[in-house]
């Protein structure tokens, strides 16, 4: 069972980095900087709790902060440019990030032991879960708890007028801005959301791995950020869980046993999944399918 | 008619009176082999698996192992990739814990290893700790001091600190009018980064050489004239590279291409593969490197040769592969497990105990001592690439 927990622990922490990319997306911004707002929460919550000793959710707290104030100041320079340039201004911003930590050394002596960052050859013994005593499906549940969070604060938004001007924008930016909607400030603040939502999930990713480095949260990374909310559909908060249970859970564990077809099955298989379901797996039709089942449902009881 | 049928029923009786266990069916011992068998280092994992499989084989056709109860069990392996990476490494050691596995070998990069021994138990019996608790015994990820993450942690890899001492004092010793050295460094892989900066570097200056610089590229780079000017520029009588075999081809070559010729080069000891002879073996005339396995024992040549049948090349890596099999079936005989799955806990904690009281162990090129953070100290030898070949060059032991 624990396996299961932990591919559960895997799903979390790739929705929350989806998710930290959907919000992006909703104002029609194509980022590559999620993997980077994750790589500076991880490191953050990671150096919090092994080093200054604190608990883990103020640490993931922290690494929240940071995530978002870090994107927020991205957000600014990098939103004043659009489409390919936008996307090679947060890949590269991504690159900077990742290649701060692949020479960033900072070590402490801890009970005759160095611990602490170490450039290239990255961060061990993060072990707050395991060395708490925290069962997997503890872990797991912890994870989930900050997924849903997540999740329902994305649909509340998907609900609210604030939801609607960050769909407003990323329909059409000139109709948006000619109602009066500040773009620059949408954009921003879905910036700093999204990297809020990946400065945890980083968090909580170093706390699983117990070990991070650089090369972690390359461009790879960033790329699974995206072509999770683009695999699963924007219409809904769900499309992001989606799609990362179909990579996380199908595609890289489910298909282990193929040995060396994986890889080759991995790429044709999304590539499937976007010519069959164009608009992702929850599309508008799809999402009104499941409304009227459950409408039937509620109806009929 | 029921005379015959009597005739044939006292026969069975017979033999299932007279042969205890002759109907018994052999239990099967699940050994879970893990690492890359995709990307770079993809043949590194290959190699392992066809190690496994065929010390397997060997053990199983000269009985298998013999268990607490005096029945005999036989090996089964199964091999998972975690293609190099971190997450995935996590994911196959907590697949491997949920089945009936006694024990797991692998992982064969050092990110997956940190990682993966971070998650297991630190300190046996801590009951604070709710880590893991399944033995690892590592063949590949070759990291320095590594098994000390964890006291469920065990590894068969040389010790380089050792090795790269003794190949530096003796080129000092047989080359006395070389003076320089120049790095190369992987500088994105976690064993080749600590290989060079905490073991190549140190050692070369311990034995009185001047280090003339280091340069640096990342394994997957496939353009190294930057890297190979600077090279040149600093024109070391030595050039030693910390690299894995994809990475030192594509230096090597540009060395050739630049007209880079150092008095000597020195390699990585995961680089005196049959991967760097197929991808470059003309550049890599000459290179020397420590190695602890090299086919010049009538076991090394044995278990070569099996693990060929099994479409593996032999080398450090897998042999140690194979070593560890046989290093488990004497622990998992003197430990006496008992290898019921229901039992399959317990069984792994005798086969910890059992790597853990171990001082010295049998391998293809001789004794190793093991040491008490749970690491080898193999024996060693020095090779140099030859007419496409790695031939031994020097025993210093």
């Amino acid at each position: 069972m624990d396996f299961y927990f932990g591919l559960a622990q895997i799903i979390g922490v790739h929705t929350l980095l989806g998710l930290s990319a959907y919000i992006v997306l909703l104002t029609g911004q194509v980022s590559l900087a999620q993997a980077g707002f994750f790589a500076v929460g991880a490191y953050v919550a990671g150096m919090l709790t092994v080093l200054a000793g604190w608990a883990i959710l103020p640490a993931l707290a922290v690494s929240s902060l940071f995530g978002g104030a870090v994107a927020c100041a991205v957000g600014f320079p990098a939103l004043r440019v659009k489409g390919l340039m936008l996307v090679i201004a947060t890949l590269a911003f991504g690159e900077a990030v990742r290649l701060f930590f692949f020479n960033f050394d900072y070590q402490v002596a801890k009970g005759g032991v160095k611990l602490g960052p170490v450039g290239g050859e990255g961060f061990r013994q993060i072990r707050y879960f395991p060395e708490h005593g925290w069962t997997t499906m503890e872990v797991m549940l912890f994870i989930w708890g900050f997924v849903i969070l997540a999740m329902a604060l994305l649909w509340w938004f998907d609900r609210s007028r604030y939801g609607a001007v960050l769909r407003a924008v990323g329909e059409d930016e000139l109709a948006a801005q000619s109602v009066g909607i500040n773009l620059t400030a949408v954009k921003v603040s879905a910036m700093t959301v999204g990297g809020m939502i990946a400065g945890l999930g980083g968090g909580i990713y170093a706390h699983y791995t117990t070990h991070i480095e650089h090369a972690s949260f390359g461009i790879l990374l960033a790329t699974f950020a995206l072509a999770y909310p683009i695999l699963g559909g924007l219409e809904s908060v769900f499309g992001t869980v989606v799609a990362v249970v179909f990579v996380q859970g199908l595609l890289v564990e489910g298909l282990r046993f193929l040995g060396d077809w994986r890889n080759l099955l991995f790429g044709a298989l999304i590539v499937l999944a976007m010519n069959v379901r164009p608009k992702g797996f929850l599309d508008a039709p799809a999402l009104l399918w499941i409304g009227r089942i459950f409408r039937g449902r509620r109806g009929a009881a | 008619m029921n005379k015959i049928a009597l005739a044939v029923a006292a026969a069975f009786a017979a033999t299932a009176f007279t042969s205890p266990g002759a109907f018994a069916q052999d239990k099967t011992i699940k050994i879970a082999g893990f690492g890359a068998k995709s990307g770079v280092v993809r043949g590194f994992g290959i190699n392992s698996e066809a190690a496994l499989l065929a010390a397997a084989d060997q053990i199983n056709k000269a009985g298998g192992v013999k268990l607490a109860d005096g029945s005999k069990g036989k090996f089964a392996v199964e091999f998972l990739d975690d293609r190099c990476t971190a997450e995935e490494g996590i994911s196959v050691i907590r697949r491997i814990a949920g089945t009936d596995a006694v024990v797991a070998i692998g992982p064969t990069c050092s990110n997956v290893a940190e990682p993966l021994f971070g998650i297991l138990q630190k300190k046996v019996d801590d009951k604070s700790d709710s880590g893991l608790q399944m033995p690892v015994f590592t063949d590949v990820a070759i990291k320095v001091g590594l098994a000390k993450i964890s006291e469920w942690a065990f590894r068969n890899v040389p010790n380089e600190v050792t090795m790269y001492s003794s190949l530096f004092y003796w080129l000092k010793t047989k080359h006395p009018e070389m003076k320089t050295v120049f790095g190369g460094v992987e500088e994105d892989f976690a064993h080749s980064r600590a290989t060079w900066y905490a073991v190549m570097k140190d050692r070369a200056a311990t034995n009185g050489y001047a280090i003339a610089g280091e340069t640096k590229w990342l394994l997957a780079d496939t353009n190294f004239a930057t890297q190979v000017r600077e090279m040149k520029k600093a024109n070391a009588d030595i050039v030693a590279i910390s690299a894995h075999p994809f990475s030192t081809c594509g230096v090597l070559k540009e060395m050739q291409r630049q007209g880079v010729k150092p008095k000597l080069l020195v390699g990585l000891t995961s680089t005196s593969t049959f991967e760097t002879m197929q991808g470059c073996a003309k550049q890599a005339e000459g290179m020397i490197i420590p190695t602890s396995f090299a086919p010049v024992t009538k076991e090394g040549k044995a278990a070569s040769d099996a693990t060929a049948k099994f479409k593996g090349a032999a080398d450090l890596h897998s042999m140690a592969a194979w070593e560890n099999m046989f290093i488990l079936k004497q622990v998992m005989e003197s430990e006496k497990i008992s290898g019921n799955p229901k039992d399959v806990q317990a069984d792994r904690r005798k086969i910890r105990d059992g790597l853990a009281k171990l001082k010295i162990t049998k391998g293809l090129m001789g004794e190793t001592k093991r040491t008490d953070d749970r690491e080898a100290d193999k024996p060693y030898l020095f090779v140099q690439a030859k007419g496409g070949h790695w031939t031994v060059l020097h025993n210093p032991l």
